[in-house]
């Protein structure tokens, strides 16, 4: 048997094509129409993150998901657990309309609006900032440490411990209220919990986007793996024009490099020193790339600079490349649109015509039933009442289901405030001539300012045998 | 390596896991459950102790994955360099 001899400084104990040992990557700084969008993009999304947190609305925070006291409050809208049907629904929204987007514009989640990326973005601002650029940058990682080298990495690694921080305690923000939050951190008195989610969260962004960052999306995301199920032959992706470009290479000045037999290409390899992820444009569509154009950036005023037309690297598709004619509508588009607005319209005819009231009828344990004063028989049942709605309702009870059926208490409307449950007992009387056996009657609760607010649930009355 | 593969997958299931199982179940109901295991428990302790079981739980499976796949691929490499039989 012959082994082949590991190559000087490869470790042969790593199987091959199992984990490459992921070689640091520097980002080339770059700027463009698509450097402006994702730009954009960070400003606006993160501005949301850290912002939105501190919203008010009504007197309470805008948008809080208040586990501790299970209770997601979306602006005006008010969810209780039994309303899980309706984050169902907003995820299964979400997930749609990243299929829609991916089948027909591609991996635009991933190069513009995934936190991963909008993450790294930021912490790559901090990081040219403190160690400026690309070329800086490498040629200071191979110089022995200096003052300045450890004023500029110590910095940019402060920087980043702060925002991962201030991001961890915004997450956990919109989970407790953020605004006691910040008077606990202020007192140093912010909960054992509270303490252990943010720094948890912030530990995970510093990791992710200071450090992991394209691997995440290279050996981590799972939605990279299986996205290639959703795209097709007119999804638009980013490509290298292969024949407009190739043989690439740098002809003699003064001569048109059509004329010396060479493509548009140079061979700048700008679109590999830009690229987050660390590939190659020019070998091909790659599971890798995350679709954030900055090759374009790059390659467009290279082109200029020739003198040749923008585009070798553009948004096209697998079809328009090899000069088919590009399609938009296509059955997995239409399939995937129908599914969102169907998703859609169910969410939002279910949140129009949802009744924000609960009724729950227990029957009382202890006894199946009383006779009572009049020779009549007596149920006695406890009614939880959840008022979901935003204000505070006086609710009416009614019976019915069985001849002469009374309502003995309660006596009076029921109050109950805005999103609070509460518990009744009610007692309901029948003569003892009719109540034998079991019957299944209904109680109905609807609130007396506003009648459409009403449900009805379904209850036993028992009487002794006939 | 091998602690990302396992860690990273039962880290997605814990979290889908905790959304649905919190969902139907409020932490306050496992008081309940154990006559001194829980009896101190608040929500926000019910949350991260839901949460860390299913990880644990998914960090089983995924080793266990791990080390299925591994084990394969010992005994195929070890068959091909085996001399095949005549």
């Amino acid at each position: 048997m012959k082994l082949a001899a590991a190559a000087p400084g490869e470790s042969p104990a790593v199987a091959p094509g199992f984990y490459a040992a992921a070689q640091k990557i520097y980002p080339r700084e770059v700027k463009g129409r698509f450097s402006r969008l994702r730009k954009w993009a960070v400003f606006v999304l993160l501005g949301l993150f850290y912002g939105v947190a501190w919203l008010q609305w009504n007197g309470r925070q805008a948008l809080l998901f208040d586990l501790p006291a299970r209770r997601f409050y979306i602006f005006g809208l008010t969810l209780w657990p039994q309303d899980f049907f309706y984050m169902a629904l907003l995820m299964i929204i979400a997930a749609l309309s990243l299929f829609f987007v991916t089948a027909l514009a591609g991996r635009v989640w991933c190069g513009f609006a995934c936190p991963q990326t909008v993450w790294t973005e930021l912490f790559m601002w901090i990081e040219q900032w403190t160690e400026g650029t690309r070329s800086q940058r490498i040629r200071r990682d191979q110089q022995p440490w200096t003052a300045e080298k450890a004023l500029r990495k110590g910095g940019k690694q402060l920087l980043w411990l702060l925002l991962a921080v201030h991001t961890g305690f915004t997450f956990v923000g919109y989970f407790n209220p953020i605004r006691t939050l910040g008077a606990q951190v202020l007192g140093l008195a912010l909960g054992p919990w509270a303490t252990f989610w943010a720094l948890f969260y912030a530990l995970a962004t510093y990791g992710n986007a200071g450090f992991l960052r394209e691997q995440v999306c290279k050996y981590m995301c799972p939605y990279a793996r299986f996205q290639s199920a959703m795209l097709d032959q007119d999804t638009l992706i980013i490509s290298y024009d292969n024949g407009r470009g190739e043989p690439r290479g740098v002809g003699r000045r003064g001569i048109a490099a059509r004329a010396q037999g060479l493509g548009d290409c140079i061979d700048c390899t700008l679109c590999v020193q830009v690229c987050p992820t660390g590939i190659d444009i020019r070998a091909g569509l790659q599971y890798e790339c995350i679709a954030c154009a900055a090759c374009i950036d790059a390659c467009d005023p290279v082109m200029d600079r020739m003198g040749t037309a923008r585009g070798l690297i553009r948004y096209t598709t697998e079809n328009a490349l090899q000069g088919k004619p590009a399609r938009m509508l296509r059955p997995r588009i239409v399939v995937y649109a129908l599914l969102l607005l169907a998703g859609s319209g169910v969410l939002l005819y279910s949140l129009v015509t949802r009744t924000p009231l609960i009724l729950d009828v227990i029957r009382d344990r202890n006894a199946l039933f009383r006779e009572v004063h009049g020779n009549r028989i007596e149920n006695a049942y406890t009614l939880k009442i959840i008022n979901l709605d935003t204000r505070m309702h006086s609710y009416r009870l009614y019976a019915s289901g069985m001849e002469q059926l009374d309502i003995a208490a309660p006596s009076a409307p029921i109050a109950v405030s805005a999103g609070t449950v509460e518990s009744v007992s009610a007692r309901l009387q029948a003569p003892r001539a009719l109540a034998g056996g079991v019957h299944t009657i209904s109680l109905s609760l609807a609130a007396m300012d506003a009648p459409q607010i009403a449900v009805r649930e379904k209850a036993r009355f028992i009487g002794p045998n006939p | 390596m091998d602690v990302a593969r396992v860690l990273w997958p039962s880290f997605l299931a814990a979290c889908g896991a905790s959304v649905l199982f919190f969902a139907v179940v409020d932490p306050l109901l496992l008081r309940g459950a154990g006559p001194r295991l829980f009896a101190d428990l608040d929500r926000e302790a019910g949350y991260a102790l839901g949460f860390f079981f299913f990880w644990g739980i998914g960090a089983v499976a995924s080793s266990l994955s791990v080390f299925l796949i591994r084990s394969s691929q010992h005994r195929q490499s070890a068959r091909e360099r085996a001399p095949s039989a005549p």
